[in-house]
């Protein structure tokens, strides 16, 4: 990602957040990454004081989502995402602990680009993390108009 | 109404009705002997008449005997002679017949022969009378005539025939008084019952409405509290889905949940590994330099870095302790995730299809052909009995149960498995036994408990097999069973309905 693309990462989990900034660091990723620990700040930052998410028009964005959150569910945050006409050509990353067939369906069916299980056994994590990392470095995130 | 009541008020309606039928019985006999009484009666009472008409008879005969006789005698007319003929003939035969008639009675039998004697006598001297006179000997007739014998023969005879009618008319009224006392005694039996019997043919029907109305009300009370008892069913019924499904959500919530802590222990660990090379490389390394200042002469050696005897003992408790968190993690992501699956299972929708169990089995059984192998073992399918049920569930229950089956044999025996099926009263039966080393029958219930198992922990397995089996087996509608001893192999038998429809689920499940 040789553009600055921030990463936005909604995770109520400061423990896994730590665990995946750091695979992703070791990946060699270096974009900014930007942890939320609610849905209520993702939310927030996300769709700007305003809530229509113009603030972020002109910046590539992508959004690495938790769907077990305290305060509102990762579906509904993912949603959100998805309808709104500023952000939703950010790409989703749903990297969550559920393996659910039906959730998963769900995740894809409102929009979600990427959905991921996190493994417990933690050589399972890391390397999955690094992965996506490393796919993180090659993907292309719609470019923002010129301001 | 308690059954006591009821048994006394049905005791009293059998006496009653028993009662009254032994009055109409008592009745109708005493009617009748009445009646035949009155008849009897009756008929005596003819019998005083026709005799008071004989004697009548006889006394007419005989005056009109007399008076031909002296009608004869004095104006010698010969139609005299032929009424004469026509009257004395008669009075014989008829006091013979009153002979007959009053031969029962005491009073009468020698009064009668009286008036026999009499009558005789009587028409002896007619005969002697009409004699002379047809003799043309009229005035000895006459004087015959005269002679008193003549005249007291017949009082004899009316005398004796007076008092014979004064007993018949004595008897007369005597026996029209029985036999008026006779009928007004029939018709009093006869009315009197009738009432009785009346009176307790109201009673029974009272009774018996009342009975039946009782029954209405106990009917309508048995219905009412079917109702009740389903509505109250029902409810519990609803109630127990309820918990059950919270049950389920929780499990689901919970084991969920469980998970992401996890993560993070497991993380974090496996960085605490990270580090604990990182740390012991350092430590070797700085205590080479504070060695390398004592005696130069070491520090010539390269490559790894050698830890001190203490230090070494230090890095293999770190090692081991982070050994024993890891592996603990492991098996609780294993429980976790089994939770999970049984949460899931649980919410699948299931699709009664018609199954060829045998087909089903063989190919479960081919399956697992290479562990048999292994395990020296045969597995033998008998016929089975086609079943309607969900077949994804059907595939769980007997892969569980026949890996158990391998996973257990005893050692050094080869293993032999039976899968067994047939059909009873809607249901059909199977059974899965093996020879293998069996349960304690002390463990027979808590093998079906989720994490439990029994016997000699050898084998990997979380003890959720037959946990999630007997689940699966509840959900069809079914039961299962287990028979078996320490050594002697173990029997499971399961038996589902023959026919599982998903509306009866639904209905559970609603």
């Amino acid at each position: 990602m040789s553009n600055p693309v921030t990463i936005i990462m909604i995770e109520d989990d400061e423990g896994h957040a730590r665990l995946i900034e750091r695979n992703i660091r070791r990946s060699g990723v270096n974009n900014e990454i930007i942890p939320f620990t609610s849905g209520t700040a993702a939310l927030n930052y996300l769709f700007g004081c305003d809530g229509t998410g113009i603030e972020h028009q002109h910046r590539a964005l992508l959004v690495l989502l938790d769907l077990n959150l305290p305060d509102a569910s990762g579906i509904d945050i993912l949603r959100r995402i998805k309808e709104n006409d500023h952000l939703k050509t950010t790409p989703v990353v749903v990297l969550t602990t559920t393996d659910d067939a039906h959730e998963i369906k769900r995740c894809y069916e409102l929009g979600c680009n990427v959905y991921i299980t996190k493994p417990v056994n933690y050589e399972s994590f890391a390397n999955a993390i690094r992965q996506l990392g490393l796919f993180f470095s090659v993907i292309q995130v719609p470019q923002p108009d010129a301001p | 109404m308690t059954p006591e009541s009821a048994r006394k008020r049905s005791l009293v309606q059998v006496t009653l009705l028993s009662l009254s039928f032994a009055v109409l019985v008592a009745v109708s006999l005493a009617s009748v002997y009445w009646l035949q009484k009155a008849r009897e009666d009756n008929a005596w009472v003819a019998h005083t008449l026709e005799v008071q008409n004989q004697i009548a008879l006889v006394q007419l005969q005989l005056r009109r005997a007399e008076s031909a006789e002296r009608g004869y005698v004095l104006t010698g007319q010969d139609d005299l002679i032929q009424q004469f003929n026509e009257a004395a003939p008669d009075v014989m035969p008829r006091l013979l017949q009153l002979r007959g008639f009053v031969a029962d009675n005491d009073v009468q039998r020698p009064l009668i022969e009286q008036a026999i004697v009499s009558a005789q006598s009587r028409l002896e001297r007619f005969g002697n009378v009409i004699a002379l006179a047809k003799d043309n000997r009229a005035e000895e007739a006459r004087e015959l005539l005269r002679d008193d014998a003549g005249r007291r023969a017949m009082n004899e005879l009316s005398d004796a025939l007076g008092k014979m009618r004064a007993e018949e008319n004595r008897l007369f009224s005597e026996r029209t008084s029985e036999a008026d006392r006779s009928q007004a005694l029939a018709t009093i039996i006869t009315t009197t019952g009738s009432g009785l019997v009346l009176v307790l043919a109201g009673l029974s029907i009272f009774l018996v409405r009342r009975s039946a109305r009782a029954r209405d009300e106990a009917e309508i009370q048995l219905r009412d509290n079917n109702l009740n008892l389903e509505a109250t069913v029902q409810e519990r019924t609803a109630d127990l889905r309820e918990a059950n499904e919270e049950i389920q959500r929780f499990a689901y919530i919970v084991s969920h949940d469980l998970r992401s802590p996890l993560v993070n222990i497991m993380g974090f660990t496996s960085e605490l590994e990270e580090l604990r090379s990182d740390i012991f490389r350092r430590i070797a390394t700085l205590s080479r330099e504070v060695a390398g200042k004592q005696s130069a002469a070491n520090a010539d050696s390269d490559g790894e870095p050698e830890l001190e005897p203490a230090d070494r003992q230090l890095s293999d408790d770190f090692t081991e302790a982070l050994g024993f968190i890891k592996s603990s993690i492991g098996k609780m992501d294993r429980l976790i995730s089994a939770i999970l699956n049984l949460t899931r299972e649980g919410r699948r929708q299931f699709q009664p299809v018609r199954i060829d169990t045998r087909e089903l089995i063989e190919n479960i059984a081919s399956t697992v052909a290479h562990q048999a192998a292994e395990a020296n073992a045969e597995i033998r399918i008998e016929p089975l009995p086609e079943i309607v049920s969900d077949r994804l569930a059907l595939e769980q229950i007997f892969s569980n149960l026949i890996d158990n089956a391998l996973k257990y044999l005893k050692d050094g025996v080869p293993g032999d498995i039976v899968i067994r099926g047939r059909q009873k009263l809607g249901f059909v039966i199977f059974e899965i036994a093996d020879n293998g080393r069996g349960i304690d029958p002390k463990d027979h219930q808590r093998i079906f408990d989720l994490f439990r198992r029994a016997g000699t922990q050898d084998r990997p397995g979380q003890g959720i097999g037959l946990a999630h089996v007997r689940a699966l087996v509840r959900r069809l509608g079914g039961t299962m069973s287990v028979s078996s001893a320490l050594g002697e192999g173990s029997t499971f038998t399961i038996t589902l309905p023959a026919k599982w429809t998903a509306k009866k689920s639904q209905e559970q499940r609603a």
